[in-house]
């Protein structure tokens, strides 16, 4: 890119299973009032603001209209991506890059807790082909966990060890909801929720917001010595109807990190990369993931997670802050997981710091076994 | 002409339509700024809003924790409203439309008013006077509650309308 | 803008109240097919697409996701953009974004509304904060009605000026093929026979509910001067939010307050030079929900002076064949599939540009066009579109 986009300050809420305290503006709030401090600015120095919210969700028609007031777009410009927060956040770059705003405030937020979440994520479904098959994320989930593992030969014991490192890490994330000290046995021994997803292989409900600020190059120099950069970002579009896709590999993700990937100047992910935060609702989807993401090749996900490069201190940290399946709001979890590469690459991140990271992955999904895709690549550099 | 022109209007075979309805349900929460007008509402017959620190406009429907002209942070200063006014502007609904909240067509409801209150604050409610050529701009009105305890708890909704007084 | 973009592509559906011969992505792919072919491209061209609908109203969520494949976006970048009555506009705005930004060359923006999925007026209800304005909101109409009122009381407007609208919209309605409501009113007695939704607003004064879609594509200037022979350069947007009125409605029953159209414009006419509306710019597609609306907007966008919009259509100013063309399309109380509502307005006003409107195109040569949306208590978005650099 010719010219760069720095995020300049991000903030998380503590992710909570029900924030029955706090009404979406608030709890989005939260977040913003946070960013705000951070960067030495007010909501009147923003010139756009991305929000990123779903009617279904907040079961509300524009469901931005109760943020208007929290993002102070009054006589201001305000636009809502109705994805992941990682595609807010692809927005506005676009805007910061077009030259068409200098400073733009992001928040994502989410309360799953006052939705029924199945019901919801039925409508994602083609309304007259599969919305009557009653299927929901989860069941969609087992059947792309049950192809993917059964055409590489990928264990349940591979899977839970993805589920072990990131409920672990989470211990260090301050904003983690469910940090867990697990073993392999206990997740494949949980209740069994749509075979083979268990109730450990997926995250619990989640509540709660995230927001950044991101701007020019020239004004960032002016807000802060902590510079984190957008290297390269791109994502993706996959096919909506199961049966045409294969679910065993997930081409829309190869795409956008290849892509990003090139933006950024990366051709060995496996040694480039510092730190990744993936976005993963399901066990099955770190080895698959990690696959589409170039860490490794088709089919050997499940090697990558049994050996030790993950963990801390491991050649590719992943997650260092648990991840999504700790606990995380769908919508909120890809903004969430550029919040943590943000911390890693400023030598914020506390006990879950990655020493010396320089450049790092965060990754983001939307819709039905990852139909979308999204990619950003940041460096400090 | 693309092929979407009006040459190709929808007519002639019958189509095959799939119904079904999608019932969705929500459990909102008031919040802290909401929430205190539903408590105020429901234990004191009151209606309160908070103040703007630097605007010192208050906020009634509904209330925020920023302030949408000053963009600050709106603090935690609040003022008992008044509940008598007059009629600024009223309308009233001819065509039974849909409620989206209930999934049932409303037939003449009370008039939406908005009703300017003693202290110079705008306050939207419903009117109770149905029948429309009894109403007028400028004429008085006061809120009446809903005076049984455990009906109440709807917040706004507490008041149930607002009725014509003579003074 | 970092880079200039231009549209060398637009097409869309025809606007009707019912589409049971075609399923949701069918529809859209009418829309599609009709762009590319405009712009003489194929799916493969496209770089990147942004999804514009109001998801509320069909009860979809990730409405984008269905129609992937029949847009032709499997493999390719792209997200959806929601919100009120602007998003369209919103949608066009970052496709711009992301092809001035250099991340693109060619960008689709998509838009639609099948309302015979849902219903408009319950969706629109629904953004009452549930909580906290239940029972309150009438769907628009009401929100509008009163908007009507505080234009009636401020600016002396009558009856007979909506109803001049209305026919003025008929009239340019019936001259577009693809337009939802050609009703072929014959004057005033048919407005007067129209009954009322939500006093003051008659049906004839409101928009329809429209199953249609609307496509533009989007390229930079380099790719724009090979793709048409005619490209329609971007060149300025804007877009202005605004909280409700302080009376809690869009309109200002007070007279006192700010609109967000006056910010808009004023923001967008300084940046380009524009002192004389009605001279340096030669028609405007505005969305105006009401005939009330159109006539305030008028002065809002500064077509003329204060509470003398209704002067405008009484002198026949915003005619086909007037001084100053406004909606020569028939406009939003004529169609409106709502997520689609402001990329149509965008569309329309491009063809006036290169002069392909056909039988509803304006008497006056169009070299610079506005086009508008309006969305949620007021917001709006303006582009200012022109046939050179």
């Amino acid at each position: 890119m010719a010219e760069r986009v720095a995020i300049v300050a991000v903030a998380q809420t503590k992710y909570h299973p029900n924030r029955a305290d706090v009404s979406e503006e608030e709890l989005a709030y939260e977040a913003i009032k946070q960013v705000l401090e951070e960067a030495g600015l007010t909501l009147s120095d923003m010139d756009s603001a991305i929000t990123c919210c779903q009617d279904a969700y907040d079961g509300r028609t524009i469901a931005s209209l109760s943020l208007q007031r929290v993002v102070g777009a009054h006589f201001g410009h305000e636009l809502t991506v109705a994805e992941d927060g990682i595609n807010a956040a692809y927005v506005a770059m676009a805007e910061v890059l077009s030259g068409h705003f200098e400073t733009v405030l992001l928040v994502s937020h989410m309360k799953e807790s006052q939705a029924e979440k199945s019901v919801i994520e039925n409508c994602a479904f083609d309304a007259i082909l599969m919305r009557q098959l009653g299927l929901d994320y989860t069941s969609a989930a087992a059947l792309q966990a049950k192809r993917y593992t059964d055409k590489y030969g990928i264990t349940p014991e591979q899977c839970a060890k993805a589920v072990v490192r990131n409920r672990r890490n989470a211990r260090n994330n301050p904003f983690a909801q469910e940090p867990l000290d697990i073993t392999v046995d206990d997740v494949i021994r949980s209740r069994m929720l749509a075979s083979p997803i268990r109730l450990l292989d997926t995250k619990p409900i989640s509540d709660g917001s995230c927001a950044m600020i991101m701007t020019t190059e020239e004004k960032a120099k002016k807000l802060t010595k902590k510079l984190v950069w957008i290297a390269g970002v791109s994502n993706c579009y996959e096919t909506h109807y199961l049966g045409d896709r294969e679910l065993a590999d997930c081409d829309a993700l190869v795409k956008a990190a290849k892509k990003a990937y090139s933006m950024a100047g990366i051709d060995d992910p496996l040694s480039q990369i510092d730190v990744a935060e993936i976005s993963t609702e399901y066990s099955y989807q770190e080895p698959l993931w990690l696959e589409g993401l170039g860490f490794c090749g088709r089919g050997e996900g499940g090697k990558l997670v049994d050996s030790i490069s993950l963990e801390m201190g491991g050649q590719l940290p992943v997650n260092p802050s648990g991840g999504v399946l700790p606990g995380n709001p769908n919508g909120v979890a890809g903004m969430a997981r550029i919040a943590e590469s943000v911390l890693q690459l400023r030598g914020e991140a506390g006990t879950r710091q990655v020493d010396g990271a320089k450049v790092a992955l965060a990754h983001g999904y939307t819709g039905i076994c990852g139909q979308h895709q999204a990619v950003m690549i940041l460096s400090n550099m | 002409m693309s092929e979407g022109s009006p040459t190709k209007k929808a007519e002639g075979p019958e189509y095959i339509r799939i119904e079904f309805d999608l019932p969705r349900h929500y459990n909102w929460s008031t919040g802290r700024y909401l929430g205190k007008v539903y408590a105020e509402a429901k234990e004191n017959k009151k209606m309160v809003a908070p103040r703007c620190p630097t605007c010192k406009h208050l906020w009634a429907r509904p209330p925020a924790p920023v302030c949408p002209k000053c963009k600050v942070d709106m603090g935690w200063d609040w003022v008992e409203l008044p509940l008598t006014g007059t009629i600024f502007q009223y309308t009233y609904q001819v065509y039974p439309l849909w409620d989206p909240h209930e999934g049932e067509r409303w037939s003449n409801p009370h008039p939406p008013a908005i009703i300017l209150l003693d202290n110079g604050i705008y306050f939207r409610h419903l009117l109770e006077e149905t029948d429309t050529k009894k109403l007028k701009e400028g004429m008085r009105v006061q809120a009446v509650w809903e005076e049984d305890y455990e009906k109440r708890g709807k917040g706004f909704q507490d008041i149930l309308y607002f009725r014509t007084i003579e003074e | 803008m970092a880079g200039r973009v231009a549209i060398v592509g637009v097409g869309q559906t025809h606007h009707t109240s019912r589409r049971d011969d075609v399923n949701l992505p069918e529809m859209v792919g009418e829309a599609v097919r009709a762009a590319l072919a405009d712009a003489q491209l194929s799916k493969k061209d496209i770089e990147a697409f942004i999804f514009s609908n109001m998801e509320s109203f069909e009860g979809l969520l990730l409405p984008d996701h269905g129609m992937i494949t029949e847009v032709g976006a499997t493999g390719k970048p792209g997200l959806k953009v929601t919100g009120g009555g602007t998003t369209g506009s919103e949608a066009v705005g970052e496709a711009c974004n992301l092809v001035s930004a250099g991340l693109y060359d060619i960008t689709m923006v998509v838009s639609w509304q099948k309302h015979d999925c849902g219903d408009a007026t319950a969706g629109i209800s629904a953004a009452a904060v549930p909580i906290a304005a239940k029972g309150l909101v009438v769907g628009a109409v009401s929100e509008f009605a009163k908007q009507a009122l505080s234009y009636i009381n401020q600016s002396g407007a009558r009856e007979e000026h909506a109803a001049m609208v209305r026919l003025k919209a008929d009239r340019c309605a019936c001259r577009n093929p693809y337009a939802h409501l050609r009703l072929g009113l014959k004057g005033l007695d048919d407005y007067l026979q129209s009954g009322y939704l939500v006093w003051p607003i008659r049906m004839l004064d409101f928009c329809p509910q429209s199953c249609g879609a609307c496509v533009v594509i989007l390229a930079s200037e380099e790719r724009a001067k090979k793709i048409h022979k005619k490209p329609v350069w971007v060149v300025d947007f804007e877009v202005a939010h605004q909280e409700p009125f302080s009376a809690g409605s869009f309109g200002d029953p007070t007279g006192t307050e700010t609109y967000s159209q006056d910010v808009a414009a004023a923001r967008l006419y300084k940046r380009n030079g524009i002192t004389d509306v009605r001279k340096q710019v030669d028609m405007a597609e505005i969305y105006e929900p009401s005939t009330w609306e159109e006539m305030s907007l008028y002065e809002h966008f500064h077509f003329c002076e204060k509470n003398e919009g209704w002067k405008l259509i009484e002198k026949g100013v915003t005619e086909i064949e007037g001084e100053f063309p406004v909606n020569p399309s028939g406009g939003v109380i004529a169609s409106n599939p709502i997520g689609a509502t402001p990329v149509l307005r965008i569309a329309e006003a491009a063809l006036q540009i290169r002069g392909d409107a056909g039988e509803h195109q304006v008497t006056r040569d169009v070299k610079t066009a506005i086009a508008t949306s309006l969305g949620g208590p007021n917001w709006t978005a303006m582009f200012l579109l022109k046939r050179s650099l």
